[in-house]
């Protein structure tokens, strides 16, 4: 009689159980990405974060990059708010190796046009162990 | 004749049941149906920290106990005084016109409940439709002020 | 539905969580790149531009289809078990979200948030405190709608209510008038936002500020801007979010205690009466938001890869699927007719502040707080 009300949760008894188990499921998300993108991954594209323009390409096929090397310079328009204002100015980026690795493929050169998350700058294959 | 009393929290159509019990002769069967339906109603909420969501549903809970018993205490003694002979049922769900509804498709020939229907969270919901649609014998609301 | 045990229990999740990962794959695969360039009154994109139905809302809308069309009004037992794990993806991308964050980054916003989340949340308690006594609410009932209109919505009023002896049937009327109030700003609010310029940073503080029921905060963000990124509306929103989370245990500790001393401690139950704010607070605090903070250690530290890396781009993309999942399931827990049978003075004392809040948060925020993100 007394069970017949209670309401359930999930598999779980308490929302202390719930989070728990939804830190265990993060945890496990979290490694299994960095696992696989340290050891797993055969090949890392580098696609730029913002549409731009290349302004300058620092590295050629089949080159060995270390850590922190500039890979390219891109120019974009910059919109911040300043003073509550928009504003729009060009501004230019470096963009460093995060690893060490060897460049496969360069698929820009100066002066192409970027596509946010699109286009693919270089296609490397990084040191094992290292997170792209 | 057999009539179904489907009990709510205001206890409206009790004295309307008893009159035509005993009127007819009829046997008279009270239904009491426990509202299990709040783990879904708040369950969308992932905020809720530690035991606060186990605690309310427990908290509920008794609050259906103890209106279960109070329910069924009263009904008791106005048949009693009245002198109609009556059994008495509990269920419990997640929807409580549904288990009403099954529970009167068990060869009832007249079902009286009151109409709004106040029984746990039929506060949010709307029995008498739901039971005007799919009930299979004849249905007398009981009509009253809130 | 009988108890299930072990794997039963687990197998039963399935069905459920099937719906709501291929719901969601079809609307990120067909759906959202359709609408992208559908043209609707002469503009291409118009429904995701001007409507902000990005899959985040789709997603919602989806489970309230759900519910309310094909399911007729109920979740069908086969799916139930599966639904209830939207909690559990919803926290997880909520602990996820930290990696958005630094140390540094969360303690330069975190002190504005908690500045602003304070005034608003003691501001409104005491308004519903007056207000509900002027409308004559019983006294357990005005310290719900103070908790619920207070800090987080649901979540709040259903942590005070047993410490006040709340009637549930009341509480069922507040907590409809909560989410049908939140669903309404969650719709509401990106266009609002758009339409009068607000920035990312801005809108991240107004919807964190102002949203009654905390569980709209993140779909709201997201609606406006649906990249997960340091610097985006939800970044931004989270932090308020957090902020308002932790502070539930000491609102709810304050309203207990103040149900208490009514009259004869009438509406206080015999637990509450020597109630400890250490108890209150082990018994409400909610545990995931340490993940959230063991996120943003990880990301100080470096170890989820660097900024704009291909590392850290995976683990959103992952976080986006994984908040998705749980939108869907979020969505059919909304049950539209239900919603629209709220009513009483709850109704009545949730409409006004929740209004009230909303529309202050909103000219604070743009006299006070400034466009330029920071950070």
């Amino acid at each position: 009689m007394s069970e017949k009300a209670k309401g359930k949760m999930t598999v779980f008894k308490t929302d202390r159980h719930e989070d728990a188990a939804a830190m265990v499921f993060v945890s496990l998300v979290v490694a299994a990405v960095l696992v696989y993108m340290a050891y797993v991954v055969p090949t890392v594209t580098i696609k730029p974060n913002q549409d731009g323009k290349v302004v300058a390409i620092k590295v050629q096929q089949d080159q060995e990059i270390k850590k922190g090397d500039l890979i390219y310079t891109f120019e974009y328009k910059d919109k911040k708010f300043v003073n509550g204002e928009l504003q729009e100015k060009l501004a230019t980026k470096d963009v460093l190796a995060s690893t060490n690795g060897k460049v496969l493929t360069v698929g820009v050169k100066e002066g192409d046009m970027l596509k946010k998350g699109k286009t693919s700058i270089i296609v490397m294959d990084h040191e094992k162990g290292t997170l792209p | 004749m057999k009539i179904l009393l489907a009990l709510d929290d205001t206890a409206r159509a009790v004295d309307e049941a008893l009159r035509l019990a005993s009127e007819k002769g009829a046997s008279l069967t009270a239904l009491f149906v426990l509202d299990t339906g709040w783990s879904v109603y708040i369950g969308s909420d992932f905020l809720l920290g530690s035991t606060a969501r186990s605690k309310f549903l427990e908290y509920t809970r008794d609050d259906e106990l103890s209106q279960e018993q109070a329910s069924l205490a009263a009904f008791r003694r106005q048949a009693e005084a009245a002198g109609v002979a009556f059994d008495i049922k509990t269920a419990s769900g997640g929807r409580i016109a549904k288990e009403i509804i099954m529970e009167a498709a068990q060869g009832y020939d007249l079902l009286v409940m009151a109409a709004p229907f106040r029984r746990g969270l039929e506060v949010m919901r709307d029995a008498p439709s739901a039971i005007l649609k799919a009930a299979t014998c004849d249905v007398l609301f009981v009509r009253g002020g809130e | 539905m009988e108890e299930r045990k072990g794997m039963a229990h687990i197998l039963a999740i399935i069905p459920g969580l099937a719906v709501m990962i291929g719901t969601l794959y079809l609307l990120r695969t067909f759906v959202e790149p359709w609408m992208k360039e559908a043209v609707v009154f002469g503009q291409k994109g118009w429904l995701v531009q001007v409507l902000s139905l990005n899959y985040i809302l789709l997603s919602i809308i989806a489970g309230i289809i759900y519910r309310n069309v094909f399911f007729g009004g109920k979740i069908p037992d086969w799916a139930e078990a599966g639904f209830r794990t939207t909690r559990l993806f919803i926290k997880s991308g909520v602990i996820m979200l930290g990696s958005l964050y630094t140390l540094q980054k969360l303690a330069k916003v975190g002190s504005i948030a908690i500045l602003l989340i304070s005034s608003f949340v003691f501001g409104t308690v005491f308004f519903v405190l007056w207000y509900g006594k002027r409308v004559g609410m019983d006294r357990s009932m005005i310290g719900v709608m103070g908790a619920s209109c207070g800090v987080c919505g649901v979540s709040a009023a259903v942590a005070t209510s047993p410490g006040v002896n709340a009637k549930p049937s009341e509480v069922a009327l507040a907590i409809a008038t909560i989410l049908g109030f939140g669903i309404m700003t969650m719709f509401i609010s990106p266009f609002i936002g758009k339409a009068l310029a607000l920035s990312d940073y801005q809108f991240g503080a107004w919807v964190g500020t102002g949203i009654l029921n905390s569980g709209q905060v993140l779909a709201t963000c997201l609606a406006f801007n649906p990249t997960f990124a340091p610097g985006t509306a939800v970044a931004y929103g989270e932090i308020w979010n957090v902020v308002r989370v932790i502070s539930i245990p000491f609102v709810v500790f304050i309203i207990t205690t103040w149900a208490c001393k009514a009259e004869a401690a009438e509406s206080c139950s015999t637990a509450g009466a020597q109630m400890k704010l250490s108890k209150v607070f082990m018994d409400r605090f909610p545990i995931f938001v340490l993940g959230f903070f063991g996120m943003t250690a990880m990301s100080s530290l470096g170890w989820l890869g660097a900024e704009g890396s291909n590392t850290l781009h995976l683990l959103r993309d992952v976080m986006s699927w994984i908040f998705g999942i749980g939108l869907v399931g979020q969505g059919a827990y909304i049950d539209i007719r239900e919603l629209k049978r709220a009513g009483g003075k709850p109704l009545r004392v949730g409409l006004v502040a929740g209004t009230l809040k909303y529309v202050v948060a909103l000219v604070v925020i743009m006299l006070f707080v400034s466009k330029d993100a920071s950070f």
